[in-house]
């Protein structure tokens, strides 16, 4: 285990770092001799120019004075916290947060949760990351686990998502004086846990699971990685002992009336028991209660405390009624509102507004990832009720085939009112992007389209996916944008908008876009998507796809209306689309993120921004603003 | 500090997300003067915190060397600027927004443009700010602008302000410049209300203590700005200190067994149990359930948008404020407020505007302008309109009680815009200080002898017939004649025209908007209080404004407003000229005079039509009469 580096011993790093930086080494030999990073090298070194020696030393005010370094040895305060967690009852659920919290109120001493979490791995408390082990020992070509990833457990994750119910990876290891991690983690990493003193048995794992389904106040869907997925893993996960096993794919497990589940568990010294966590079907098993390894082999038992078929049925019923779902960073804090639930807030009271005020609003609906986050939000603002708006998508008839798909999918998943709309004038003269070219097509096929649907059923508020970080024009767009009864956006007329009261009165023909989604950015998005489990095309992901390169842009061919020229022949290559078109006018980007934290990592390390596959923005500087003008998003 | 976040999305993005996802949001606003250097702190702001791709990258090389004033280094500027128009203008024009975020928090600056339009912008943009950027050129010192920029700040309620005197590089980094700056602000900050300021030196071109401590300023022992923007407290933390309220914005029904409030909290917290007061009916529950999709809440605070259950059946609706009984809203229908006048055409005192507070429109109107501001010296000056950019306090009636706080003590409850009840647009915003108590002492006082007693024994639907029309388009020879005929069928009548109004109870106003505006008001009370004595009274006045006639019209009940249009073509009414005055008008010895220098607003939908220039008076009267007679008005 690495030690806390105390002050002194930073200093004395710092100290020598500038030393052989003034020796003329290079910042990688440096960073290597003494174990700073590079940025710090740099600080150091530019301290030292401006101030000397002394401003080398890390100054007091940048380190906290009751910081855990300062105050206390480490070892001390990992024993202290490891008799903390030891120590705390069997409904208590730790998280980085939860050791944030432990070390401000016991500790006195306040650090970031990213700090905390370091902390955590140095003590050794840390649960391992199965979810990274997993995609590690894909990336590694490790037999059998491609297929584990994109088969069973795939499926099992959708199965999940048809139930709203979060993905567990749940475990536990040993550490620390033959003590063990009792853990669930998240798909994105983050982990619950609790300290036993020795292996767990069957009643730990049952409460555990109990009180983990209060916090998460969610369905939860566990995954146990069985002895032959962790034969899989990297050694610094096959010490992971696995105490019960579940045959895959595993069943859900679920938790029922919100508002009772919740009182129960903040009141700890009312023992939670698992009456109020069913299981949904009998693949729960367990190996016998001492300490098994997942090297020894034992047969395994049905748990038998099942509920009846009955409870089974109305459990079953009250996951689709209740539809609740998962988000430990979207439910409320004690602390300030994140920046997701504060511009989730915002959305939906815009939303809100618009229904409010309007007469015959609409949601237009692109099947991209903006469009399914405004979907997401729309059903959370009339919750329980569903939107009250039906959703509009003008169809070019040149889109991807897995989009159409998607569309009729989420007709049938959500029972939304889908309206379609295609320019019978454009379908009739067979305009397409091929023969008439991108800023034609465009225009009849979207821009005249739109203005005929909105026209023809009387829409008076549309809603958009459009966003302000997209475009420079976008950045001066209302949230309520005021458009002519000819449908046209002037720029220099615009209402101004303050604090959150919107005017959205208008003389009869005139028409109003509203932007719901105007403050998020791409990150935004996705990291919501990712958070919320919000489906989306599978385009959006990496797969063998295949395309053709024109004019250095990747093009798909997606069914056979796709003309090739003389010398182009479609190559399978593994490609992604960053955003959703018309598919001849949409660049695919080479990639193999085939999840959303890969996805996201992809496009934060990536230097062209989004809308540079949309081959329609390049056609001229100003053209995105041109095009608004005219009735074009 | 960004190669480090580099470091951990290439190796570890699920802690790299864990870390993002619990940011938090702080919305700034940067302001100063044309070239201060706004855009340029934005675009640095935006490029060292590398939110700017490659594509983008290259789209601001080129356009540097197109457009720059940078003599083709990077020009930060161009980042930032949209729209075409103001690209070839060189100065922005709008207020937009940019987005940009670092390992603690997510930031929404608003940008706005520094030149004559800048109040509108700069209200607008601080609006939803929790912090302002007083930009100022080290040069230059405190001007004029950043004493206005300043004002507007307080005026609108900006708890923290950064004062960051930028072009440092420019004075060689002088301490004593620096020090100078700072000593003129205070002494000037003083006579406004801005609790805390952090004055910065920086370089926005070189990037001097925006992100890293300058090596230039080795005097400055302070924060740099972007620590202080990821560290200073936001608003929504101050709202849920407040008491609670949540306008109520949408009844959510979608079954008889649900009925849920849905709003956003503007302040405080609400706890399942906790005892409510709806405003302004002022009745009382308790909260049952806080429903989401994600579940239900035990508690949810300031910002949250939540659906609320309530323990009994109570009758609530959109535009209805739940707060907490033990600390209630105030109601009121009369405010001292600070209204900010955005719109072109000038705020008129006793033209009716809507006005929309919360989730609530109510229709109201400015009735007395105690002083103007002048932005620049804070000097108090008297007006009887309002233009663009105007900030004043001026005093405002509603039509309806509503529930408010003063601004100064919660912005969301005590904001609010002004719309025009013609054009729709908005056009003014303004900030409630206080009601004014006078309204609790007048009572209506019920008398038992009614209007409908008084028009029975006069056999008669008391109406008001509202003639208008051009100068000179017959409305006085029509309204006579049709007079005369009532008269001889026994009806009673009285003829309000400019002879009997304007040398009396008018005689105070002359010819100018704002006296038309107070001239029709007063003749709509006088038709009101007539019509409730039971008489048809007929009105024959040019009243050009469509939202005065509406006035008159809202003052009578449905029915009983009765607009004839008197059309005749404009160089008709101008060949008659019976009064000579479309000569005087042309000559210019007569101004503000309808048709000529003054507009005049058509009736879009009226009652009676007539035109003098095909029909004679007689003719004209006989329509009046029969279509009075086909409305049922008269037997």
């Amino acid at each position: 285990m690495k030690s806390v580096s105390t002050v002194d011993s930073l200093n004395a790093q710092r100290r020598r770092a500038v030393q052989l930086r003034l020796a003329g080494e290079t910042l990688a030999a440096v960073s290597n001799e003494v174990g700073l990073s590079t940025p710090t090298i740099i600080a150091a070194f530019k301290a030292f120019q401006t101030g000397g020696w002394p401003a080398v030393d890390v100054k007091p005010r940048g380190r906290r004075k009751q910081s855990a370094n300062s105050t206390e040895p480490a070892a001390k305060l990992q024993e202290s916290v490891v008799q903390t967690m030891l120590n705390s009852s069997g409904n208590t659920l730790w998280t980085t947060e939860r050791v944030q919290q432990w070390l401000h109120a016991e500790k006195n001493t306040q650090v970031s949760v990213q700090t905390a979490n370091t902390y955590t791995q140095q003590w050794g408390l840390a649960p391992p990351n199965l979810n990274r082990a997993a995609r590690q020992a894909v990336q590694q070509n490790r037999a059998g686990a491609a297929q584990w990833m994109e088969g069973e457990f795939a499926d099992f994750v959708n199965a999940a998502k048809k139930h709203r119910a979060t993905v567990l990876w749940i475990g536990s290891v040993s550490c620390h004086d033959s003590h063990t991690l009792l853990f669930a983690q998240t798909q994105r990493g983050k982990s619950y846990w609790q300290l036993h003193p020795a292996q767990p048995n069957r009643q730990h794992y049952l409460q555990f699971v109990s009180t983990l389904s209060d916090v998460i106040g969610a369905p939860l869907a566990l995954v146990q990685p069985s002895k032959e997925l962790i034969a899989l893993f990297n050694e610094d996960v096959a010490s992971l002992t696995v105490a019960t096993q579940i045959q895959m794919p595993s069943k859900l497990i679920s938790s029922k009336a919100p508002n009772k589940n919740r009182q129960t568990a903040k009141n700890t010294t009312n023992t939670t028991n698992t009456t109020n966590t069913k299981l949904d079907a009998t693949t729960l098993s367990e190996q016998s209660e001492q300490d098994k390894t997942m090297n020894q082999t034992e047969p395994t038992q049905p748990i038998d405390h099942l509920p009846s078929a009955e409870q089974q049925a109305s459990n079953d019923d009250n996951i689709m009624n209740q539809a609740k779902q998962s988000s430990s960073a979207l439910n409320p804090s004690a602390e300030t509102l994140t920046h997701l639930q504060r511009l989730e807030a915002e959305s939906i009271h815009i939303m809100r507004e618009v229904v409010a005020e309007a007469d015959n609003p609409v949601m237009l609906y692109s099947m991209g990832k903006d469009s399914a986050v405004m979907l997401h939000l729309a059903r959370k603002a009339f919750f329980p009720a569903p939107p009250p708006f039906p959703l509009l998508h003008v169809d070019t008839t040149w889109k991807f085939q897995a989009m159409y798909q998607f569309r009729e999918q989420l007709v049938k998943d959500y029972g939304v009112e889908l309206i379609t709309h295609v320019n019978p004038e454009g379908l009739e003269k067979d305009v397409n992007p091929f023969t008439h070219g991108s800023e034609l097509h465009t225009n009849i096929m979207k821009t005249e389209a739109l203005r005929q649907a909105l026209d023809k059923h009387g829409f008076d508020v549309a809603f958009g996916g459009a966003r302000r970080d997209e475009e420079k024009s976008r950045a001066k767009e209302r949230i309520f944008s005021f458009r002519t009864a000819q449908h046209r956006w002037e720029p220099k007329n615009q209402r101004p908008e303050l604090w959150n009261l919107f005017n959205s009165r208008k003389q009869s023909g005139e028409t109003i876009r509203a932007f719901p989604i105007s403050n998020w950015t791409e990150l935004d998005i996705w990291q919501y998507i990712h958070l919320q489990n919000i489906p989306i095309v599978p385009l959006y992901f990496a797969a063998q796809r295949p395309v053709v390169e024109r004019d250095g842009t990747l093009i798909m061919v997606d069914d056979e209306r796709m003309p090739l020229n003389k010398d182009e022949v479609p190559m399978m290559r593994s490609v992604r689309f960053r955003t959703l078109g018309c598919y001849p006018l949409t660049g695919a980007v080479e990639s193999t993120a085939t999840t959303l934290p890969e996805i996201i990592q992809e496009m934060l390390l990536t230097k062209t921004s989004e809308r540079q596959g949309r081959m329609i923005d390049h056609d001229a500087a100003a053209s995105m603003e041109k095009k608004k003008q005219e009735g074009y998003f | 500090m960004h190669k480090q976040s580099e470091e951990l999305i290439a190796n570890n993005i699920e802690q790299y997300l864990n870390v993002h996802e619990n940011k938090s949001l702080l919305r700034f606003i940067t302001c100063g003067s044309v070239d201060d250097g706004k855009s340029t702190l934005i675009g640095r702001l935006l490029y060292d915190s590398k939110v700017l791709f490659e594509d983008q990258l290259s789209a601001m090389e080129t356009d540097s060397k197109k457009w720059g004033t940078q003599r083709g280094e990077l020009d930060f500027a161009l980042l930032v600027d949209g729209l075409a128009a103001e690209r070839e203008q060189g100065i922005s024009i709008d207020v937009a927004y940019r987005f940009f975020s670092t390992d603690r928090r997510k930031f929404i600056v608003a940008d706005t443009p520094g030149h004559e339009q800048y109040t509108r912008n700069m209200v607008t943009g601080a609006s939803t700010a929790d912090v302002a950027i007083l930009l100022v050129d080290a040069r230059e010192g405190i001007i004029t602008q950043t004493r206005n920029h300043a004002y507007i700040v307080s005026l609108l309620g900006i708890r923290n302000v950064v004062l960051a005197v930028n072009k440092m590089d420019l004075i060689d980094y002088s301490e004593t410049v620096f020090n100078a700056v700072v000593e003129e602000y205070q002494a000037f900050a003083e006579q406004l209300n801005i609790p805390n300021v952090a004055a910065i030196p920086v370089s926005a071109l070189r990037g001097d203590n925006i992100i890293e401590q300058s090596a230039n300023t080795p005097w400055y022992h302070g924060t740099t700005l972007l620590s202080y923007l990821e560290t200073v407290k936001v608003d929504t933390d101050h709202a849920k200190q407040l008491p609670m309220r949540m306008p109520v914005q949408w009844v959510n029904r979608p079954n008889l067994d649900f009925r849920g409030f849905a709003g956003t909290l503007a302040s405080g917290e609400i706890s399942v149990g906790d005892a409510i007061r709806v405003q302004p009916s002022g009745k009382t529950s308790s909260v049952a359930r806080i429903v989401t999709m994600d579940g239900d809440l035990d508690k949810a605070v300031a910002g949250q948008s939540v659906t609320l259950t309530m323990a009994d059946e109570i009758d609530i609706s959109r535009g209805d404020v739940i707060a907490t009984t033990e600390a209630p809203a105030s109601s009121a229908d009369q405010f001292e407020t600070t209204i900010v006048w955005m719109h072109e055409d000038a705020l008129l005192p006793g033209r009716p505007y809507l006005l929309k507070i919360g989730t609530k429109t109510v229709t109201a109107t400015i009735t007395n302008i105690k002083h103007q501001v002048n932005v620049n010296t804070l000097e108090h000056t008297a007006a009887t309109s309002l233009e663009l950019n105007a900030i004043a306090v001026c005093n405002i009636n509603t039509d309806q009680q509503i529930a408010f706080d003063p601004y100064e003590e919660n912005r969301a409850m005590g904001s609010f815009i002004l719309i025009d009840r013609i054009s729709n647009a908005t056009v003014g915003a303004g900030m409630l200080h206080f009601a004014l108590r006078r309204s609790d002492n007048i009572h209506m006082q019920a008398v038992d002898v009614n209007k409908q007693i008084r028009s029975e024994l006069k056999k008669q639907k008391a109406s008001v017939v509202w003639f208008t029309g051009l100068s000179g388009s017959g409305k006085s020879t029509v309204a006579n004649i049709v007079e005369k005929k009532l008269a001889s069928m026994g009806q009673h009548t009285y003829l309000l025209d400019g002879d009997n109004v304007r040398h009396g109870l008018n005689k105070d106003l002359g010819f100018t908007d704002v006296d038309r505006v107070e001239n029709i008001r007063r003749i709509g009370e006088v038709a009101k209080l007539m019509v409730d004595s039971g008489l048809i009274v007929l009105t024959a006045f040019i009243s050009p404004f469509r939202s005065e006639r509406a006035l008159a019209r809202s003052l009578v009940d449905d029915g009983e407003f009765i607009e004839v249009f008197v059309e005749t073509p404009l160089h008709i009414a101008e060949e008659r000229d019976p009064k000579g005055l479309y000569k005087k008008a042309r000559k210019g010895e007569l101004k503000n005079f309808t048709g000529i220098d003054s507009p005049y607003e058509a009736p879009e939908n009226p009652e009676i039509f007539v035109d003098t220039s095909v029909m004679s008076a007689e003719q004209a009267a006989e329509k009046v009469i029969a279509e009075l007679r086909k409305n049922g008005l008269i037997g």
